[in-house]
């Protein structure tokens, strides 16, 4: 499925020791027709040559620094290749490739910069009751310090128009980017758009995604922050 | 008196360390400086360690000295640690430089192996 205005849009899928499920996810973007950039996030197995065989375009980071530094390296590496609207997307298979129009639409529609992922608009699928509770906390913490009323928060589905991606600047490089992705989306100004879509959790998707005991080290790296600006 | 010579020289250096740090870190330079100060004050006037000791609930003025020395330890891991975040962020700046410009090398010697066909097929 495409959309009409499909022209300058890049994926941007960071991407760490993904190599078992990437091909299907690549796949799946490759046929929608979308332009790839995978940001292979210094993985120790074959992520950057599964990529690359699905042809994707492949940035590697030397060493592994975090799911927030590959989405900046992405974002800037799309961004002086032209890109007029970015999408990021996860590469764990969690998200599904025809929510990626809805955004794009939704920034033409409503004339946004900014079109963020609901899962809770959209549906979440196999969704843990102790995620669900994590993800309320983290909507109610953003909430408070950013002043954004949202739906949902730290979906890696969102899409965000060349002049709204020039304002991203993350220097959080592990799980905190989710959150101050937010900050810097409202400190911009900027009109942002909830858009649904849906989350497939699997046993894999949910090995690799945050525990309730990440909540802590995020909101100390985002304390951390505030110390060292 | 050797004991509380040692001590203030010990906290003279923190007092140095912290001023040199207060432009890296302002708040850790000033909690750190406003402890050693105390720290030295405390030393030479042990009485008035003992009456604050007191008034704070803590029994003796040695034990407040001891407990202002484990905060001072404690802000300069603090310190140490905003240091190494900030090593961090230098660490990732680079490795981006590298990726970003490795990429558009990458890119670049593609479109070069392209150009030929491109031409041979016009």
């Amino acid at each position: 499925m495409r959309s009409q205005y499909d022209g300058g849009v890049c994926i941007v899928v960071p991407a760490y020791n993904e190599g078992r499920v990437l091909a299907g996810v690549i796949s799946d973007l490759k046929r929608d027709g979308h332009q790839i950039i995978v940001v292979d996030d210094g993985s120790a197995d074959a992520t950057a040559e599964v990529a690359e065989g699905c042809g994707a375009f492949v940035l590697r980071h030397p060493i592994n620094l975090g799911q927030g530094a590959a989405l900046q390296t992405g974002i800037e590496f799309a961004l002086a290749r032209g890109a007029e609207v970015i999408v990021t997307f996860d590469a764990d298979g969690q998200h599904r490739t025809a929510d990626i129009v809805r955004l794009v639409e939704a920034l033409h529609l409503h004339r946004a910069d900014f079109a963020l992922g609901s899962r809770f608009l959209g549906s979440a699928v196999n969704m843990p009751a102790s995620r669900r509770i994590l993800l309320r906390a983290a909507i109610l913490f953003t909430r408070l310090t950013t002043g954004l009323a949202l739906t949902d928060a730290h979906n890696g589905l969102r899409a965000m128009t060349r002049r709204g991606a020039q304002r991203i600047h993350l220097r959080q490089n592990r799980m905190a980017h989710a959150t101050e992705i937010l900050g810097q989306i409202a400190a911009s100004g900027l009109k942002l758009v909830e858009v649904p879509v849906t989350i497939d959790y699997s046993r894999y998707s949910l090995a690799k995604g945050q525990r309730s005991g990440d909540l802590l080290v995020i909101l100390l790296d985002l304390f951390a922050r505030r110390l060292h600006p | 008196m050797i004991m509380q010579t040692a001590l203030s020289l010990l906290l003279a250096g923190i007092i140095l360390y912290a001023w040199a740090e207060r432009r890296r870190s302002p708040l850790v330079g000033l909690l750190s400086m406003f402890a050693a100060i105390a720290g030295i004050y405390l030393v030479w006037i042990p009485a008035h360690a003992t009456a604050l000791a007191e008034m704070a609930g803590v029994g003796r003025g040695v034990d407040l000295i001891l407990y202002i020395w484990v905060v001072i330890s404690l802000l300069l891991f603090l310190n140490l640690h905003l240091k190494l975040r900030a090593q961090m962020d230098l660490i990732t700046t680079l490795a981006r430089a590298i990726t970003i410009a490795h990429a558009a090398r990458r890119s670049e010697s593609a479109s070069r192996l392209h150009e030929p066909e491109t031409r041979a097929a016009s």
